[in-house]
């Protein structure tokens, strides 16, 4: 039956090759676009490893060159800060960070560890982070008192991470870095599930909290103070909250915002190109659907003679209709074998380097999927019309 | 004779409704995404109002300190403009101003988000703004450090609704500042001049700025012509050679005075690199509707196969039958070509309408025209050209009979 198909397909071949030329690059379109949307889908449904509702965040604008050069006034003055947004009555707890989820900006670094370059993403934090963002602490211990007098620097990180560095042993009490920041030593004493800075929609990653302490002067302010408030306070607090820190700190500047909105500015941004895309590639393809429908359409006016003949030799409606079927895979799938021999070139080439092998392999599958059904919606009135001719019509022609 | 041709046409469009919808489609559709994306970069990149001048400035976009320790890169410091950007040869006007800044304010309880710009009394006489109240503050104002401010229509319709705001204050990151003038909205994509609020430099909460190299400030230089562009780009290399570094831990300034295009480009090669990386943007893009547009094509001059046939018998050259599909075929396209018109107009009005883009406004001038236009030509010869050879090429008795397989 398919040899039979693929005689008829090579004997129409000229007409053959522009359909699957057609459906080629469409699969390369929808792929394109597919891979973003899996891509985007799967990490949405990862569990995110904080909770953001109900936590308020406040940019602090303190003037300052760089991170790296503060005095001593800004140092108490973040301190002050810190501890005014604390005794205020709306709000639970309270902490501060270099840089909070949702948040554009963010800090990374390399560790070289047993041969291998881990890249990570960090946080300098103080200990009401875990209450504030609601972390999950999966093994050893989140930061706390006890790191003040301890000899050796802090660490926390995501399981990821941990793996990464550690394998299967047990992190908790691992030396993180022999020398880290000027000499010390740093060791691992907890591991959170994760910690996915970057939102929902970005890919997963490895993440490393530092502790910050905010009675040592010797360390720079942070950026941002991160608040969890009661369930139940309204956005005019926010104001009040402005307010109260702009007495504080009156040469500063603030900006408060929940990581709600954060959050939703966030995916606009990351949302819109895919929208916009998305928006063109649906349209591309509804373009080629009435194009492939009023070729098909073309072609079965063009072959009544033929199909009357199997008619009249006995051929039966259903038999016609999934000869011009038929065909029609034939042709999509020559024109998708030859997308997937090009896409996959791609991961080969190293060409994507964020795109994990599953979500390729989903994308394929899904393009090509949508690419098979769009063809038999196209193909379902040709070949209605096909079982429509009648004998009769191709014994008069000839 | 192309009336005849015309008449055909129109007979044949009509014939095969469906074809002739789906080749329109095509082409419309393809018109709009193409012509909304020359809009868009058009509205962004062009000279325009507030920025008419645009064509003859340079600006400073960014700076990088390197040492051996590492490197701090971003906008360029209000320290470095000031002591080395002044009094530029060949230069008309200089203005440094701020990116716009985020600022939040609080209004009878309600959260105003607005754009917060700082800048000079010059970059007033470099932008064209319309005002709609009072006037722009002046080098005097920066100098004193008044605390005045220009706003524009959106934001003096969020504090003071259909009231005039002149001579009013608004409170802004804990600073107040007296209005002195209202402008009409700027779109967000205008780098240089958009924002909601503007105020002098010298308003700073604190003197730190008068020192940085590295911020978040940006220069432009208005000169008489192109032509003084070398000679300016030339002294500001030297002036930046030169330059004291303030901080020990650095032993370079990397900078350039740069055209505006250039400035943006830079990371995608430069604006020619930039445009080629367009251009096959738009050529794969248009790749599928061309493909689809050829198969349609095909189809459809093969239902005319005896129509042919005839011509040929008669003695039709296969040029003049070529000539014959290919001017139909173009004028379809044309027809395709005036829908796209007025859908990426509507398109655009959506956009607009959207706020995706605060304040943006498009509009369609004699550039956007001309490549809409060359498209649907391009269109209607390349897709018209092969299913027309394909088609003069039959032999008189095959075609008359009904075509090929």
């Amino acid at each position: 039956m398919i040899k039979h198909l693929l005689r008829l397909v090579w004997n129409r071949k000229r007409f053959n090759f522009l359909i699957t030329l057609e459906i080629f690059v469409s699969f390369l379109v929808l792929f394109t676009v597919m891979m973003f949307v899996v891509y985007y889908a799967y990490n949405y449904s990862q569990p995110l490893g904080f909770k953001y509702e109900n936590v308020l965040n406040v940019q602090i604008d303190v003037k300052q060159q760089s991170d790296d050069y503060f005095t001593s006034e800004q140092h108490e003055l973040t301190r002050q800060l810190f501890l005014a947004v604390k005794d205020m009555p709306e709000v639970e707890s309270v902490a501060s960070a270099l840089s909070v989820p949702y948040q554009m900006s963010g800090s990374s670094g390399v560790s070289r560890f047993n041969g291998k370059n881990i890249e990570y993403e960090r946080d300098e934090v103080t200990d009401g982070l875990k209450e504030v963002l609601d972390l999950q602490v999966v093994a050893g211990r989140w930061f706390s008192r006890e790191d003040d007098a301890a000899q050796f620097l802090p660490v926390v990180l995501n399981r990821r991470m941990a793996e990464a560095m550690y394998g299967a042993e047990d992190p908790v009490g691992k030396v993180f870095n022999p020398e880290m920041n000027g000499g010390k030593e740093s060791r691992v004493v907890g591991v959170v599930s994760d910690f996915r800075k970057r939102g929902e929609l970005a890919g997963p990653g490895n993440f490393l909290f530092t502790r910050k302490n905010l009675n040592n002067p010797k360390e720079r302010p942070p950026r941002n103070l991160v608040i969890k408030v009661r369930p139940g306070v309204t956005a005019e607090f926010e104001e009040q909250l402005a307010n109260k820190l702009q007495s504080v700190a009156k040469d500063w500047s603030f900006e408060v915002a929940s990581l709600a909105s954060l959050r939703e500015s966030l995916f606009r941004i990351q949302l819109s190109p895919i929208v916009v895309l998305g928006i063109i590639a649906a349209f591309l393809m509804i373009m080629v659907a009435l194009g492939l429908t009023g070729v098909l359409w073309q072609s079965v006016t063009q072959r009544r003679k033929e199909i009357g003949l199997r008619r009249a030799n006995g051929a039966t409606a259903a038999r016609i209709k999934n000869q011009i079927l038929g065909e029609l895979l034939l042709v999509a799938t020559f024109g998708l074998l030859l997308g997937v021999l090009i896409v996959v070139q791609f991961p080969l080439l190293d060409v994507i380097g964020f795109i994990s092998g599953k979500i390729y392999i989903y994308s394929i599958l899904a393009s090509a999927l949508t690419i098979y059904l769009l063809t038999i919606l196209c193909g379902l009135y040709p070949s209605w019309l096909a079982t429509k001719v009648q004998p009769a019509e191709a014994l008069h022609y000839e | 004779m192309l009336k005849n041709y015309i008449k055909i046409a129109y007979k044949v469009f009509l014939r095969r409704k469906f074809f002739t919808f789906i080749s329109l489609f095509a082409i419309s559709f393809t018109l709009i995404v193409l012509m909304v994306a020359t809009a868009y970069f058009d509205y962004a990149f062009g000279s325009m109002p507030p920025e008419s001048k645009l064509g003859r400035t340079l600006g400073v976009y960014r700076m990088q300190m390197s040492g051996e320790r590492g490197r701090r890169n971003g906008l360029v410091g209000y320290g470095f403009l000031d002591r080395y950007c002044r009094n530029l040869p060949h230069v008309e006007k200089t203005s440094f101003f701020t990116m716009p800044a985020s600022v939040t304010t609080y209004d009878k309880g309600e959260k105003i988000k607005l754009f917060f710009k700082r800048t000079d009394g010059e970059f007033w006489q470099i932008m064209d703004f319309s005002f709609l109240e009072g006037a722009p503050f002046t080098a005097e104002d920066d100098k004193n450090r008044n605390f005045v401010a220009v706003i524009n229509d959106a934001t003096r319709q969020k504090f003071f609704g259909t009231e005039p705001g002149l001579g009013k204050s608004i409170a802004i990151d804990g600073q107040s500042f007296r209005i002195v003038g209202v402008v009409k909205n700027v779109p967000a994509l205008r780098v240089h001049s958009f924002s909601d609020v503007w105020a002098p430099i010298s308003t700073y909460k604190s003197d730190s700025y008068k020192k940085e190299y590295v911020a978040e400030f940006m220069a432009l230089f208005l000169a008489g012509s192109k032509n003084d562009f070398p000679a300016i780009q030339e002294e500001f290399d030297t002036r930046l050679a030169n330059a004291e570094i303030p901080d020990k831990e650095f032993n370079q300034l990397t900078s350039r005075a740069e055209t505006f295009l250039e400035g943006i480009t830079s990371e995608a090669g430069g604006p020619s690199g930039f445009m080629m990386i367009v251009i096959v943007a738009a050529l794969l893009f248009m790749l599928l509707p061309t493909i689809n547009l050829i198969n349609i094509n095909v189809s459809r001059i093969m239902e005319r196969a005896s129509e042919v046939g005839v011509r040929k018998a008669f003695g039709a050259s296969s040029l003049t039958l070529v000539g014959q599909f290919v001017i139909e075929n173009v004028l379809l396209s044309l027809v395709g070509g005036a829908i796209g018109f007025v859908g990426s107009f509507l398109v655009l009005q959506a956009i607009a309408r959207s706020g995706v883009i605060p304040y943006a406004e498009f509009h369609f001038n004699y550039r956007i025209f001309l490549y809409g236009f060359g498209t649907a030509v391009f269109f209607g010869l390349f897709s018209g050209v092969y299913p027309a050879w394909k088609m003069s090429r039959l032999h008189p008795v095959q075609a008359l009979q009904g075509g090929t397989r």
